[in-house]
Protein backbone atom coordinates (compact mmCIF):
# COMPACT_ATOMS: atom_id res chain seq x y z
CA UNK A 1 0.00 0.00 0.00
CA UNK A 2 1.45 3.60 -0.29
CA UNK A 3 -0.07 6.30 1.89
CA UNK A 4 -0.62 9.58 0.80
CA UNK A 5 -0.96 12.58 2.69
CA UNK A 6 -2.83 15.75 1.44
CA UNK A 7 -5.81 15.61 -0.84
CA UNK A 8 -4.32 19.16 -2.95
CA UNK A 9 -3.81 19.04 -6.73
CA UNK A 10 -0.35 17.16 -6.07
CA UNK A 11 -1.40 14.63 -3.45
CA UNK A 12 -4.82 14.05 -5.85
CA UNK A 13 -2.42 13.40 -8.82
CA UNK A 14 -0.31 11.56 -7.12
CA UNK A 15 -3.26 8.78 -5.74
CA UNK A 16 -4.53 8.90 -8.87
CA UNK A 17 -1.35 8.12 -10.98
CA UNK A 18 -0.60 4.91 -8.45
CA UNK A 19 -3.83 3.24 -8.96
CA UNK A 20 -3.61 3.29 -12.26
CA UNK A 21 -2.20 -0.22 -12.15
CA UNK A 22 -3.85 -1.03 -9.32
CA UNK A 23 -2.22 -0.57 -7.05
CA UNK A 24 -3.90 0.11 -3.20
CA UNK A 25 -3.75 3.53 -1.84
CA UNK A 26 -4.57 5.28 1.22
CA UNK A 27 -5.07 9.12 0.50
CA UNK A 28 -4.87 10.97 4.13
CA UNK A 29 -6.50 14.85 4.45
CA UNK A 30 -7.22 17.07 7.69
CA UNK A 31 -10.24 18.74 5.50
CA UNK A 32 -13.70 17.40 4.73
CA UNK A 33 -13.84 17.41 1.32
CA UNK A 34 -11.00 16.98 -1.34
CA UNK A 35 -9.02 19.64 -3.11
CA UNK A 36 -6.68 21.03 -0.45
CA UNK A 37 -5.81 25.23 -0.06
CA UNK A 38 -6.06 25.54 -4.29
CA UNK A 39 -9.28 23.67 -5.18
CA UNK A 40 -11.25 24.67 -1.65
CA UNK A 41 -14.98 24.24 -1.94
CA UNK A 42 -18.16 24.08 -0.49
CA UNK A 43 -20.68 22.63 -3.25
CA UNK A 44 -18.50 22.84 -6.33
CA UNK A 45 -14.92 24.55 -7.14
CA UNK A 46 -14.88 27.84 -9.11
CA UNK A 47 -12.38 29.61 -10.73
CA UNK A 48 -9.59 29.45 -13.58
CA UNK A 49 -10.15 25.73 -15.43
CA UNK A 50 -11.70 24.32 -12.31
CA UNK A 51 -12.65 21.53 -14.55
CA UNK A 52 -9.21 20.28 -14.16
CA UNK A 53 -10.35 19.36 -10.59
CA UNK A 54 -13.55 18.01 -10.96
CA UNK A 55 -12.19 15.41 -13.16
CA UNK A 56 -9.46 14.59 -10.64
CA UNK A 57 -12.15 14.40 -7.87
CA UNK A 58 -14.35 12.35 -10.10
CA UNK A 59 -11.12 9.90 -10.85
CA UNK A 60 -9.84 9.74 -7.20
CA UNK A 61 -13.54 8.91 -5.84
CA UNK A 62 -14.29 6.34 -8.45
CA UNK A 63 -10.96 4.16 -8.67
CA UNK A 64 -11.72 1.01 -6.42
CA UNK A 65 -7.85 0.50 -5.22
CA UNK A 66 -8.36 4.09 -3.66
CA UNK A 67 -9.30 4.52 0.59
CA UNK A 68 -10.14 8.19 0.77
CA UNK A 69 -9.47 9.02 5.15
CA UNK A 70 -11.07 12.94 5.44
CA UNK A 71 -10.48 15.09 8.66
CA UNK A 72 -7.60 13.21 9.52
CA UNK A 73 -4.80 15.07 11.25
CA UNK A 74 -1.71 13.62 10.87
CA UNK A 75 0.68 13.92 14.04
CA UNK A 76 3.45 12.16 13.96
CA UNK A 77 5.43 9.72 11.79
CA UNK A 78 7.49 6.62 13.07
CA UNK A 79 9.89 4.51 10.86
CA UNK A 80 10.35 1.12 11.65
CA UNK A 81 12.80 -0.86 9.60
CA UNK A 82 11.03 -0.66 6.32
CA UNK A 83 7.48 0.03 7.78
CA UNK A 84 6.47 3.41 8.27
CA UNK A 85 3.55 4.24 10.66
CA UNK A 86 1.35 7.42 10.12
CA UNK A 87 -0.50 8.46 13.52
CA UNK A 88 -3.02 10.61 12.84
CA UNK A 89 -6.22 12.28 14.88
CA UNK A 90 -9.69 11.47 13.57
CA UNK A 91 -13.21 12.44 15.34
CA UNK A 92 -11.38 12.57 18.78
CA UNK A 93 -9.69 9.76 18.71
CA UNK A 94 -5.91 8.81 17.71
CA UNK A 95 -5.33 5.60 14.92
CA UNK A 96 -2.79 4.43 12.51
CA UNK A 97 -1.93 3.29 9.33
CA UNK A 98 1.20 0.81 8.48
CA UNK A 99 2.62 0.74 5.28
CA UNK A 100 5.99 0.67 2.98
CA UNK A 101 5.68 3.75 0.96
CA UNK A 102 5.24 6.94 2.05
CA UNK A 103 4.05 10.16 -0.66
CA UNK A 104 4.10 13.60 1.11
CA UNK A 105 1.72 16.35 -0.29
CA UNK A 106 1.47 18.85 2.58
CA UNK A 107 1.34 21.78 0.21
CA UNK A 108 1.89 25.54 1.76
CA UNK A 109 0.42 28.37 3.71
CA UNK A 110 0.96 32.22 2.72
CA UNK A 111 4.11 33.80 4.19
CA UNK A 112 3.22 37.18 6.17
CA UNK A 113 5.13 39.90 6.88
CA UNK A 114 5.27 42.42 10.14
CA UNK A 115 4.18 46.17 9.89
CA UNK A 116 2.37 48.02 12.44
CA UNK A 117 -1.62 46.70 12.64
CA UNK A 118 -1.03 43.01 11.35
CA UNK A 119 -1.92 41.37 14.58
CA UNK A 120 -5.33 43.32 14.76
CA UNK A 121 -8.88 41.68 13.60
CA UNK A 122 -9.72 42.57 9.87
CA UNK A 123 -6.06 42.09 9.00
CA UNK A 124 -5.15 38.75 7.42
CA UNK A 125 -3.83 36.43 4.74
CA UNK A 126 -5.09 36.21 1.30
CA UNK A 127 -5.45 32.97 1.98
CA UNK A 128 -7.62 32.96 4.87
CA UNK A 129 -10.03 36.00 3.16
CA UNK A 130 -9.86 32.85 0.56
CA UNK A 131 -10.81 30.30 2.62
CA UNK A 132 -13.64 31.76 4.70
CA UNK A 133 -15.10 32.84 0.55
CA UNK A 134 -14.70 30.01 -0.79
CA UNK A 135 -14.58 27.40 1.94
CA UNK A 136 -17.92 28.74 3.92
CA UNK A 137 -19.41 31.53 2.05
CA UNK A 138 -18.39 34.33 4.47
CA UNK A 139 -17.50 37.47 3.33
CA UNK A 140 -14.40 38.53 5.56
CA UNK A 141 -15.54 42.10 5.37
CA UNK A 142 -17.90 44.75 2.90
CA UNK A 143 -14.85 46.43 1.64
CA UNK A 144 -11.26 44.93 1.11
CA UNK A 145 -7.59 46.09 0.27
CA UNK A 146 -5.18 43.20 -1.46
CA UNK A 147 -1.88 43.91 -1.27
CA UNK A 148 1.56 41.73 -0.78
CA UNK A 149 3.32 39.96 -3.57
CA UNK A 150 2.49 37.40 -6.91
CA UNK A 151 -0.22 35.79 -8.74
CA UNK A 152 -2.16 34.61 -6.23
CA UNK A 153 -3.36 38.20 -5.29
CA UNK A 154 -5.22 38.20 -8.54
CA UNK A 155 -7.67 35.10 -7.58
CA UNK A 156 -8.12 36.49 -4.28
CA UNK A 157 -8.59 39.98 -5.50
CA UNK A 158 -11.39 39.25 -8.47
CA UNK A 159 -12.83 36.35 -5.77
CA UNK A 160 -14.16 38.97 -3.01
CA UNK A 161 -14.91 41.04 -5.90
CA UNK A 162 -17.30 38.23 -7.48
CA UNK A 163 -18.47 37.82 -4.70
CA UNK A 164 -20.02 41.25 -3.81
CA UNK A 165 -17.10 42.63 -1.65
CA UNK A 166 -15.77 46.07 -2.70
CA UNK A 167 -12.01 45.38 -3.14
CA UNK A 168 -10.68 49.42 -2.72
CA UNK A 169 -7.22 48.59 -3.68
CA UNK A 170 -5.20 46.03 -5.34
CA UNK A 171 -1.46 46.55 -4.27
CA UNK A 172 1.56 44.83 -5.59
CA UNK A 173 4.91 45.97 -3.64
CA UNK A 174 7.00 44.77 -7.14
CA UNK A 175 6.82 46.29 -10.88
CA UNK A 176 5.22 44.02 -13.60
CA UNK A 177 8.34 44.89 -15.42
CA UNK A 178 10.48 41.97 -13.31
CA UNK A 179 9.37 39.58 -15.98
CA UNK A 180 11.20 40.83 -18.57
CA UNK A 181 14.05 38.77 -16.38
CA UNK A 182 12.75 35.54 -17.28
CA UNK A 183 11.56 35.95 -20.91
CA UNK A 184 12.36 31.82 -21.67
CA UNK A 185 9.90 31.14 -19.37
CA UNK A 186 7.38 32.96 -20.94
CA UNK A 187 8.12 31.72 -23.78
CA UNK A 188 7.97 28.01 -22.48
CA UNK A 189 4.74 28.73 -20.46
CA UNK A 190 2.29 30.61 -23.58
CA UNK A 191 -0.97 29.13 -21.76
CA UNK A 192 -0.30 31.25 -18.85
CA UNK A 193 -0.95 34.65 -21.22
CA UNK A 194 -4.53 32.82 -21.27
CA UNK A 195 -4.98 32.70 -17.33
CA UNK A 196 -3.78 36.51 -17.12
CA UNK A 197 -6.16 37.75 -19.77
CA UNK A 198 -8.90 35.74 -17.68
CA UNK A 199 -7.78 37.57 -14.52
CA UNK A 200 -7.35 40.96 -16.44
CA UNK A 201 -11.08 40.45 -17.78
CA UNK A 202 -12.40 40.00 -14.48
CA UNK A 203 -10.27 43.14 -12.71
CA UNK A 204 -11.68 45.18 -15.72
CA UNK A 205 -15.50 43.98 -15.02
CA UNK A 206 -14.93 44.76 -11.39
CA UNK A 207 -13.68 47.80 -11.88
CA UNK A 208 -10.43 46.74 -9.57
CA UNK A 209 -7.45 49.14 -9.96
CA UNK A 210 -4.13 47.26 -9.66
CA UNK A 211 -1.19 49.59 -8.16
CA UNK A 212 2.44 48.69 -8.46
CA UNK A 213 5.00 49.35 -6.14
CA UNK A 214 2.54 49.92 -3.03
CA UNK A 215 2.46 48.13 0.19
CA UNK A 216 0.02 48.13 3.38
CA UNK A 217 2.29 49.97 5.89
CA UNK A 218 0.13 50.24 8.66
CA UNK A 219 -3.46 48.87 9.53
CA UNK A 220 -5.19 50.58 12.83
CA UNK A 221 -8.79 50.11 13.65
CA UNK A 222 -10.37 50.09 10.36
CA UNK A 223 -7.68 52.87 9.02
CA UNK A 224 -4.95 51.33 6.47
CA UNK A 225 -1.90 53.45 5.11
CA UNK A 226 -0.48 52.59 2.29
CA UNK A 227 3.14 53.36 1.03
CA UNK A 228 4.90 53.06 -2.41
CA UNK A 229 8.34 51.61 -1.87
CA UNK A 230 11.47 51.12 -4.12
CA UNK A 231 12.54 48.23 -5.40
CA UNK A 232 13.95 46.77 -1.83
CA UNK A 233 10.61 47.44 -0.07
CA UNK A 234 12.10 50.15 1.63
CA UNK A 235 9.11 52.98 2.34
CA UNK A 236 9.13 56.17 0.84
CA UNK A 237 7.05 57.78 4.05
CA UNK A 238 6.35 61.11 1.83
CA UNK A 239 4.34 59.34 -0.24
CA UNK A 240 1.69 57.52 1.87
CA UNK A 241 -2.65 57.35 1.92
CA UNK A 242 -4.49 56.39 4.35
CA UNK A 243 -8.22 54.86 3.98
CA UNK A 244 -10.87 53.26 5.76
CA UNK A 245 -11.30 49.70 5.28
CA UNK A 246 -12.79 46.42 7.17
CA UNK A 247 -10.25 44.00 5.80
CA UNK A 248 -6.35 44.33 4.66
CA UNK A 249 -5.49 40.90 2.92
CA UNK A 250 -1.82 40.77 2.78
CA UNK A 251 0.55 37.96 1.62
CA UNK A 252 4.03 37.64 0.90
CA UNK A 253 3.97 34.45 -1.38
CA UNK A 254 4.44 31.16 -0.06
CA UNK A 255 6.03 28.88 2.86
CA UNK A 256 5.86 25.17 2.70
CA UNK A 257 4.86 23.02 5.35
CA UNK A 258 7.69 20.95 5.67
CA UNK A 259 6.56 19.46 8.96
CA UNK A 260 6.28 15.83 8.47
CA UNK A 261 8.59 15.06 6.28
CA UNK A 262 10.97 16.56 8.40
CA UNK A 263 9.63 14.41 11.25
CA UNK A 264 10.56 11.91 8.66
CA UNK A 265 14.24 12.91 8.57
CA UNK A 266 14.37 13.98 4.54
CA UNK A 267 16.63 16.27 4.17
CA UNK A 268 16.04 19.48 3.53
CA UNK A 269 17.96 22.53 1.39
CA UNK A 270 17.37 26.26 0.96
CA UNK A 271 15.88 27.33 -2.20
CA UNK A 272 17.48 30.33 -4.28
CA UNK A 273 14.84 33.14 -2.51
CA UNK A 274 15.64 31.67 0.82
CA UNK A 275 12.80 29.20 1.48
CA UNK A 276 13.89 25.76 3.48
CA UNK A 277 12.17 23.06 1.06
CA UNK A 278 12.75 18.93 0.82
CA UNK A 279 15.59 17.83 -1.73
CA UNK A 280 14.13 15.90 -3.98
CA UNK A 281 15.43 13.63 -7.16
CA UNK A 282 14.08 13.34 -10.64
CA UNK A 283 11.50 10.54 -9.48
CA UNK A 284 10.09 13.13 -6.38
CA UNK A 285 11.84 10.73 -4.09
CA UNK A 286 13.41 12.31 -0.71
CA UNK A 287 16.83 11.44 0.67
CA UNK A 288 14.68 8.91 3.12
CA UNK A 289 14.26 5.56 1.12
CA UNK A 290 10.52 5.24 0.07
CA UNK A 291 9.73 8.29 0.68
CA UNK A 292 8.72 10.70 -2.00
CA UNK A 293 7.52 14.59 -1.79
CA UNK A 294 5.27 16.23 -4.23
CA UNK A 295 4.19 19.77 -4.52
CA UNK A 296 4.98 23.23 -2.92
CA UNK A 297 7.03 21.53 -0.22
CA UNK A 298 9.82 20.76 -2.79
CA UNK A 299 9.72 24.41 -3.73
CA UNK A 300 6.84 26.92 -4.42
CA UNK A 301 5.45 26.46 -8.20
CA UNK A 302 1.59 26.71 -7.94
CA UNK A 303 -1.15 24.14 -8.94
CA UNK A 304 0.35 23.35 -12.32
CA UNK A 305 3.53 22.19 -11.56
CA UNK A 306 2.50 20.62 -8.28
CA UNK A 307 -0.66 18.27 -10.37
CA UNK A 308 2.62 17.06 -12.29
CA UNK A 309 5.01 16.42 -9.38
CA UNK A 310 2.43 14.53 -7.87
CA UNK A 311 1.84 12.35 -11.00
CA UNK A 312 5.32 11.66 -10.93
CA UNK A 313 6.10 10.80 -7.27
CA UNK A 314 2.49 8.43 -7.92
CA UNK A 315 4.35 6.67 -10.55
CA UNK A 316 7.12 6.22 -8.98
CA UNK A 317 5.48 4.89 -6.07
CA UNK A 318 3.86 2.36 -7.96
CA UNK A 319 6.79 1.30 -9.79
CA UNK A 320 5.09 2.68 -13.37
CA UNK A 321 6.66 3.98 -16.30
CA UNK A 322 7.55 8.00 -16.55
CA UNK A 323 7.41 9.36 -20.13
CA UNK A 324 10.17 11.41 -21.14
CA UNK A 325 6.91 13.89 -21.99
CA UNK A 326 5.98 14.52 -18.11
CA UNK A 327 9.55 14.88 -17.55
CA UNK A 328 9.50 17.63 -20.40
CA UNK A 329 6.41 19.34 -19.16
CA UNK A 330 7.05 18.79 -15.33
CA UNK A 331 10.33 20.98 -16.16
CA UNK A 332 8.73 23.70 -18.18
CA UNK A 333 6.60 24.60 -14.79
CA UNK A 334 9.94 24.64 -13.43
CA UNK A 335 11.63 27.48 -15.21
CA UNK A 336 8.03 28.79 -14.64
CA UNK A 337 8.48 28.53 -10.96
CA UNK A 338 11.90 29.76 -10.72
CA UNK A 339 10.70 32.97 -12.93
CA UNK A 340 7.92 33.63 -10.27
CA UNK A 341 10.65 33.53 -7.45
CA UNK A 342 12.98 36.19 -9.51
CA UNK A 343 9.65 38.20 -10.36
CA UNK A 344 8.38 38.60 -6.84
CA UNK A 345 11.26 37.75 -4.67
CA UNK A 346 10.39 39.03 -0.77
CA UNK A 347 13.16 42.13 -0.18
CA UNK A 348 15.03 42.84 3.00
CA UNK A 349 13.41 46.46 3.08
CA UNK A 350 10.53 44.95 4.86
CA UNK A 351 12.41 45.08 8.16
CA UNK A 352 12.03 48.50 8.54
CA UNK A 353 8.39 48.45 8.35
CA UNK A 354 7.75 47.49 12.02
CA UNK A 355 8.55 50.03 14.77
CA UNK A 356 9.23 48.82 18.39
CA UNK A 357 5.56 48.01 19.76
CA UNK A 358 5.24 46.35 16.45
CA UNK A 359 4.26 42.82 17.63
CA UNK A 360 6.29 40.34 15.60
CA UNK A 361 5.78 36.79 17.38
CA UNK A 362 2.37 36.90 17.30
CA UNK A 363 1.65 33.73 19.53
CA UNK A 364 3.90 34.76 22.50
CA UNK A 365 3.10 38.41 22.10
CA UNK A 366 6.52 39.48 21.08
CA UNK A 367 7.82 42.81 19.97
CA UNK A 368 10.30 44.39 17.91
CA UNK A 369 11.78 46.21 20.57
CA UNK A 370 11.68 43.16 23.00
CA UNK A 371 13.72 40.98 19.69
CA UNK A 372 15.91 44.23 19.30
CA UNK A 373 16.97 44.33 23.08
CA UNK A 374 17.38 40.63 23.02
CA UNK A 375 20.38 41.60 20.75
CA UNK A 376 21.78 44.84 22.13
CA UNK A 377 21.07 44.54 25.79
CA UNK A 378 21.64 40.70 26.47
CA UNK A 379 24.03 39.55 23.10
CA UNK A 380 21.92 36.99 21.47
CA UNK A 381 23.88 36.47 18.29
CA UNK A 382 21.19 34.60 16.22
CA UNK A 383 17.98 33.70 16.69
CA UNK A 384 17.54 30.71 18.52
CA UNK A 385 19.06 32.91 21.46
CA UNK A 386 16.66 35.35 20.75
CA UNK A 387 14.47 33.04 20.67
CA UNK A 388 15.72 32.05 24.13
CA UNK A 389 15.33 35.17 25.67
CA UNK A 390 12.27 36.67 23.93
CA UNK A 391 9.99 33.28 23.35
CA UNK A 392 9.60 34.73 19.81
CA UNK A 393 8.04 31.32 17.80
CA UNK A 394 7.62 29.37 20.70
CA UNK A 395 3.89 29.29 20.76
CA UNK A 396 1.08 27.33 19.53
CA UNK A 397 2.21 27.59 16.08
CA UNK A 398 5.95 26.61 16.62
CA UNK A 399 7.10 29.62 14.89
CA UNK A 400 5.07 28.61 11.58
CA UNK A 401 4.27 32.28 11.01
CA UNK A 402 7.22 34.73 12.85
CA UNK A 403 10.21 31.62 12.81
CA UNK A 404 11.59 32.97 9.38
CA UNK A 405 11.18 36.84 10.04
CA UNK A 406 12.57 36.54 13.64
CA UNK A 407 15.41 34.89 12.07
CA UNK A 408 16.24 37.57 8.97
CA UNK A 409 15.50 40.81 11.84
CA UNK A 410 18.06 38.92 13.67
CA UNK A 411 20.84 38.62 10.85
CA UNK A 412 19.63 41.94 9.96
CA UNK A 413 20.58 43.20 13.82
CA UNK A 414 23.48 41.69 13.97
CA UNK A 415 24.49 42.72 10.22
CA UNK A 416 24.77 39.11 9.38
CA UNK A 417 23.16 37.06 6.42
CA UNK A 418 20.77 33.59 7.62
CA UNK A 419 22.53 30.66 7.45
CA UNK A 420 21.52 27.76 5.47
CA UNK A 421 21.75 25.77 9.03
CA UNK A 422 19.75 28.32 10.70
CA UNK A 423 16.84 28.01 8.34
CA UNK A 424 16.33 24.34 8.17
CA UNK A 425 16.75 24.09 12.21
CA UNK A 426 13.71 26.91 12.35
CA UNK A 427 11.66 24.99 9.85
CA UNK A 428 11.83 21.45 11.75
CA UNK A 429 8.74 20.46 14.42
CA UNK A 430 9.06 16.95 16.16
CA UNK A 431 5.17 17.33 16.63
CA UNK A 432 3.12 18.32 13.83
CA UNK A 433 -0.18 19.04 15.41
CA UNK A 434 -1.04 19.54 19.27
CA UNK A 435 -2.58 16.16 20.67
CA UNK A 436 -4.02 15.64 23.94
CA UNK A 437 -1.68 13.44 26.29
CA UNK A 438 -4.95 11.67 27.59
CA UNK A 439 -5.45 10.68 23.71
CA UNK A 440 -2.04 9.35 23.45
CA UNK A 441 -2.54 7.06 26.49
CA UNK A 442 -6.51 6.06 25.19
CA UNK A 443 -5.06 5.50 21.48
CA UNK A 444 -5.39 2.35 19.70
CA UNK A 445 -1.94 1.33 18.15
CA UNK B 1 -29.75 26.51 1.31
CA UNK B 2 -28.64 24.41 3.69
CA UNK B 3 -29.65 23.89 7.23
CA UNK B 4 -29.08 26.58 9.70
CA UNK B 5 -28.09 25.91 13.43
CA UNK B 6 -27.30 27.82 16.04
CA UNK B 7 -25.18 28.14 19.13
CA UNK B 8 -23.86 30.36 21.59
CA UNK B 9 -20.81 32.88 21.17
CA UNK B 10 -19.52 34.16 24.60
CA UNK B 11 -23.31 33.90 25.70
CA UNK B 12 -24.89 35.47 22.46
CA UNK B 13 -26.80 32.87 20.07
CA UNK B 14 -25.30 32.49 16.75
CA UNK B 15 -27.23 31.39 13.71
CA UNK B 16 -25.19 29.86 10.55
CA UNK B 17 -25.26 26.98 7.91
CA UNK B 18 -24.64 24.00 8.78
CA UNK B 19 -21.04 22.90 7.17
CA UNK B 20 -19.58 26.27 8.35
CA UNK B 21 -16.50 26.89 10.49
CA UNK B 22 -16.77 28.69 14.07
CA UNK B 23 -14.75 31.48 13.14
CA UNK B 24 -16.90 31.75 9.44
CA UNK B 25 -20.42 32.01 10.98
CA UNK B 26 -18.68 34.72 14.29
CA UNK B 27 -17.62 36.40 11.27
CA UNK B 28 -20.78 36.57 9.01
CA UNK B 29 -22.84 37.17 12.68
CA UNK B 30 -20.77 40.63 12.78
CA UNK B 31 -18.35 40.23 15.13
CA UNK B 32 -15.00 40.41 13.68
CA UNK B 33 -12.68 39.54 17.28
CA UNK B 34 -12.79 36.07 18.63
CA UNK B 35 -10.54 36.22 21.29
CA UNK B 36 -8.21 38.64 23.84
CA UNK B 37 -4.44 37.91 24.12
CA UNK B 38 -3.30 36.40 27.40
CA UNK B 39 -0.44 39.12 28.17
CA UNK B 40 -1.87 42.57 25.90
CA UNK B 41 -5.06 41.64 26.18
CA UNK B 42 -5.51 42.75 21.97
CA UNK B 43 -8.40 41.13 20.12
CA UNK B 44 -7.54 39.13 17.52
CA UNK B 45 -9.75 37.12 15.08
CA UNK B 46 -8.98 35.14 12.05
CA UNK B 47 -5.40 35.45 10.23
CA UNK B 48 -4.28 32.22 8.17
CA UNK B 49 -7.78 30.81 8.16
CA UNK B 50 -6.25 27.67 7.37
CA UNK B 51 -5.33 26.22 10.42
CA UNK B 52 -1.84 27.04 10.74
CA UNK B 53 -1.37 30.68 12.88
CA UNK B 54 -3.91 29.38 15.77
CA UNK B 55 -4.59 33.10 16.34
CA UNK B 56 -8.53 31.91 16.01
CA UNK B 57 -8.38 29.77 19.08
CA UNK B 58 -11.48 29.59 21.27
CA UNK B 59 -13.18 27.34 23.79
CA UNK B 60 -15.21 25.05 22.42
CA UNK B 61 -17.44 23.19 25.14
CA UNK B 62 -14.94 23.98 27.85
CA UNK B 63 -12.20 22.32 25.70
CA UNK B 64 -9.44 25.14 25.04
CA UNK B 65 -7.53 26.49 22.23
CA UNK B 66 -9.43 25.00 19.66
CA UNK B 67 -8.72 26.37 16.28
CA UNK B 68 -12.30 28.17 15.04
CA UNK B 69 -11.39 28.54 11.29
CA UNK B 70 -11.27 24.45 11.25
CA UNK B 71 -14.06 23.50 13.77
CA UNK B 72 -17.51 22.95 11.93
CA UNK B 73 -19.80 24.91 14.04
CA UNK B 74 -22.37 22.54 15.52
CA UNK B 75 -26.00 23.31 16.99
CA UNK B 76 -25.75 24.45 20.73
CA UNK B 77 -21.98 23.82 20.99
CA UNK B 78 -20.99 26.74 23.13
CA UNK B 79 -18.15 28.90 22.44
CA UNK B 80 -15.85 31.39 24.47
CA UNK B 81 -12.88 33.53 23.94
CA UNK B 82 -11.32 32.34 26.91
CA UNK B 83 -12.14 29.92 30.08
Amino acid sequence: MIIVIGAGPAGLAAAEAASRNGSEVALIDSASRLGGQYWRHRSTVTGYRSNRADLLFAKVKSAASITYISEATVWSIERDGELIRVNYLQGGSESSLTSEKLILATGAYDRSLPFPGWDQPGSMTPGAAQALLKGHGVLAGQSVVVAGTGPFLLPVATGLAQAGAKVVGLYEAHSPMRWLLSPQALLLNVSKFAELIYYAGLIRQYRIAPRFGRVVSRFDKGQVTITSVNSSFALKRKRAQTFEVDVVAVGWGFSPDLTLGGIVGCRERVDVDGTTIFKVDGDQLSSQKNVWIAGEATGIGGADLSLLEGEIAGLSASSQKISSHLRFARFRKQVFADALKRSYPVKDGWRSWAEKSTTICRCEEVSLGEIEESVAELGAEDSRTAKLFTRAGMGLCQGRICSRNVSEIVAGLTKCSVTDEERIASSNRPIAAPIALGLLGDGKK
Amino acid sequence: MSKQISFTFNGVAVQCEEGQSIAAAVINSGTLALRKTRFGEEPRSVFCGIGICFDCVVVVDGVANQRSCLIEAKADMDIESSS
